[in-house]
């Protein structure tokens, strides 16, 4: 490989502390960089806070300068947005104790293996805020400052490597740098290189004696091709969304709530719809919306529709004009709101005495007895249409007849509303 | 007035939401998953040609802000939880001077609260979610209309303006589904961003009088692009507090409120002789205008100010307080947040507030709180 003569470095003189490792590594990257024969506008360097993040005007290149521990996500961003524009390359730079902040950031980094490299600057401390001690400092550094020292550090290289990275490695020996950043540089995919570093204000001072307590070398590869980034095709989501011809006629008076109780799994969601579709197939304005547990499919299931001639503001729902209760989840739930100038319709077996001398007008149906659990609260819905004309049964049929189950839906509806009331 | 057969549908905010969003120029939406935001996400991964599970709302946040800075314009759907997690980025990407989309979908607080109940408790948040107390647009819609037409001013402003921007809404607001006419949508330009011209050195933070500096991406080809969030000068060059880059960091302020009435979006229903004014916003304007009606029918002369654009505050806004000698703010909050914003915290005299948690205000209780 001959050399270019560019430098990626611009003249500002390395801000470290006298005999500070990190400018090994960055005259180490100038170099691969060099060698690889990359462009300074293909290069994005991504630097994060601490000492190693004062790397940034360092760089002759694009930069970007973020947050305490989040290069590796801010680099991945980059990355893929660039990802689309020929031969771009995005290098981030750690410290350890960034690295520690931002280790999920790492290992979804390597498991998304997009094409970008992070490179590790390892002093084992915190440089910037009084030499404190990090998650990749070892046990032998520990040990002589004697605090955390039965504590591991994370081994960061392993972690990257389980995690998919396509190329990881920890190297010491200065000498090295170079070289294994090019291969990393190279690698397409997600690479990681964890390089040693010395602190001499608040670490170790000599090379000699920071190889004697860093973690040993270690590098690991997968034959993993890297993630393609590209622009799925798209269309606009109204096109999927069905326009309602009025088809039927309402006798609808005046604006009416019907509350539909049931129990997760039993279609009452499905059923408000289909009566909120029938409501636009018979001229009306409606809204729906629906009341359950954070865990779906278990407990209540509640759906709410108006039904109105004129445009409906407020979607509240406090006095429905109809109940339609099918479950004892489902009663359990709205019992509260039941009144007296309701029509309250319910399943004949939750109707108990209390509840027939609170609401003597209830209407007790063997709604379960109609249709198995799945529709009952569409046969218990279809029944009250029919009984009360709300709505024309032809509008909810309608409205399920797009449904890819609609010919159980209509075999259900037919029965319940064919049957002699 | 062309007259077209109504195209009525059954629709959900949500839905709308992310299709305004996406033909306005949104084309990378990054999300973890929260209620009441959920149909956004589900509708983002159809709707926008490159969407990202992320794995928490850090990495959300800072996975937008890397695509953002390299040219994409992303956006993001979350919830008061997720929203806590991304402020130190959100500070990031707004100092870094990036545009995007931040849904935040209201839900009764505090901490995970109940995530399946609306509410209207995030506006306190966003006045002060900048470290320093600098602006951030925030619009609010009051209804379908305005989630389409305010989702594509968010886009704009978002490029326009170089930064994040929010679209405050409520579980209620899109979580509803409501016969509406697709007609009424009005198109929707997408929002068009061609390279500066620069002559020489490209500096990231050097802007004319808009006071908005031009846009490059990083890894453009032709200028070097440097962004940072920290502290800096108009070459991005990192500083302590020199003068250059404190007027930088002032700038980030001003360039909101000198243009302040390109950010001012509000209704106001006038009546002749009105003397009282009805203050809302988001969710609680179905109410409102529910109530306005009534009372209007009831013989009494009110006016209502729907506020859309609720920050920066615009001093429209006050000019239009100043008119009334009698004021009702309505908000599904328990201390009333807009009051606090535009009359402090101390009681004001003439002004009443109804507040609400943990339901919506109905039209019954704004009517009996006026009468």
């Amino acid at each position: 490989m001959t050399k270019n003569k560019q430098t990626y470095l611009t003249d500002k003189k390395f801000p470290f502390c006298p005999g500070c490792g990190h400018g090994i590594s960055i005259n180490a990257l100038n170099k691969a960089l060099q060698e690889l024969n990359y462009g300074p506008n293909d290069v994005i360097v991504v630097s994060d806070i601490g000492c190693s993040g004062l790397i940034d005007p360092l760089f002759a290149t694009h930069t970007i300068h973020g947050l305490h521990g989040r290069s590796p996500a801010l680099g991945l961003g980059v990355a893929m947005g660039v990802a689309q524009k020929p031969n771009k390359k995005v290098i981030a730079f750690i410290g350890d104790g960034g690295a520690t902040i931002g280790l999920q950031h790492i290992l979804e980094a390597a498991r998304r293996n997009v094409d970008m490299t992070l490179i590790v600057l390892n002093n084992l401390l915190y440089g910037m805020t009084g030499g404190q001690i990090s998650g990749l400092s070892t046990q032998k550094f520990k040990e002589i400052i004697d605090f955390e020292k039965d504590i591991p550090p994370f081994d960061l290289i392993q972690l990257a490597h389980a995690s998919g990275s396509r190329f990881s490695v920890r190297v010491n020996a200065p000498n090295r740098i170079k070289d294994t950043l090019k291969k990393a540089i190279e690698t397409e995919g997600f690479s990681i290189v964890e390089a040693a570093s010395l602190c001499p204000s608040y670490g170790m001072k000599k090379m000699n004696e920071l190889m004697e307590v860093v973690e040993h070398e270690e590098i690991f590869e997968h034959d993993r091709p890297a993630t393609k980034i590209k622009d799925k095709p798209v269309h606009s989501l109204l096109e999927e969304t069905p326009v309602i011809k009025p088809q039927f006629k309402s006798e609808l008076k005046e604006r009416k709530g019907i509350l539909i109780a049931g129990s997760a799994g039993g279609g009452a969601q499905s059923v408000a719809r289909f009566l909120a579709l029938a409501g636009m197939h018979a001229g009306l304005e409606t809204t729906m919306k629906g009341e359950y547990p954070i865990t779906v499919g278990t407990g209540f299931s509640v759906a709410e529709v108006i039904l109105d001639h004129q445009p409906i503001n407020y979607t509240g729902l406090e006095k429905p004009d109809y109940f339609i209760i099918v479950t004892a989840d489902g009663l359990s739930k709205v019992r509260n709101k039941l009144h007296n100038d309701a029509q309250i319709y319910i399943d004949e077996k939750l109707v108990d005495d209390d509840l027939k001398n609170q609401y003597p007008n209830l209407i007790s149906v063997p709604f379960s007895k109609m249709a198995n659990r799945k529709s009952t609260a569409l046969a218990a819905t279809a029944y009250v249409l029919n009984k009360t004309g709300i709505l024309p049964v032809e509008a909810l049929k309608e409205a399920v007849s797009s449904h890819r189950l609609k010919d159980i839906f209509l075999e259900v509806i037919e029965k319940v509303t064919q049957q002699p009331v | 007035m062309e007259t077209l057969t109504p195209k009525k549908t059954l629709i959900d905010g949500s839905k709308l939401m992310i299709e305004a969003l996406a033909q306005a120029g949104v084309d990378t939406f990054v999300a973890y998953p929260i209620t009441p935001s959920n149909w956004m996400y589900k509708y983002a991964k159809e709707r926008v040609p490159q969407f990202y599970a992320a794995p928490d709302e850090i990495t959300t946040f800072q996975w937008m802000s890397g695509m953002s800075a390299a040219g994409r314009l992303p956006a993001t759907s979350s919830a008061f939880p997720g929203i806590a997690l991304m402020v130190e980025s959100i500070n990031m990407a707004y100092a870094m001077e990036l545009p995007m989309v931040i849904i935040i979908t209201q839900r009764l607080g505090p901490s995970t609260g109940s995530a399946t109940t609306g509410a209207q408790g995030d506006l306190a948040i966003l006045n002060g979610i900048i470290s320093g107390g600098y602006p951030v647009p925030v619009f609010s819609p009051s209804g379908f209309d305005d989630i389409w037409s305010l989702s594509e001013k968010a886009v704009q402003t978002a490029v326009k303006f170089r930064t994040p921007v929010f679209l405050l809404t409520s579980k209620e607001m899109v979580m509803h589904q409501k016969s509406f006419d697709l007609n009424r949508l009005k198109p929707i330009d997408k929002v068009k961003r061609p390279k500066p011209k620069i002559e020489g050195t490209y500096l990231p933070y050097k802007a004319d009088a808009s006071l908005v500096p031009p846009f490059i991406p990083l890894g453009d080809d032709e200028h070097l692009v440097r962004i940072t969030a920290s502290t800096h000068d108009e070459a991005a060059n990192i500083r302590k507090n020199d003068p250059e880059a404190l007027a930088n960091t002032r700038r980030l302020h001003d360039k909101f409120i000198n243009r302040i009435d390109e950010l001012t979006i509000y209704d106001l229903e006038r009546q002749e002789g009105a003397e009282k004014l009805l203050i809302t916003w988001g969710i609680t304007t179905d109410a409102a205008r529910d109530a306005l009606a009534k009372l209007r029918e009831m013989g009494k002369k009110i006016d209502l100010l729907v506020v859309k654009s609720l920050l920066p505050v615009s001093p429209k806004i006050y000019d239009i307080l100043n008119q009334y000698p009698e004021i009702f703010i309505a908000e599904e909050n328990l201390t009333g947040q807009l009051k606090e914003i535009l009359f402090g915290h101390a009681p004001v005299k003439n002004v009443k507030q109804i507040n609400k948690m943990g339901n919506m205000i109905t039209p019954d209780e704004i009517i009996g709180a006026i009468v």
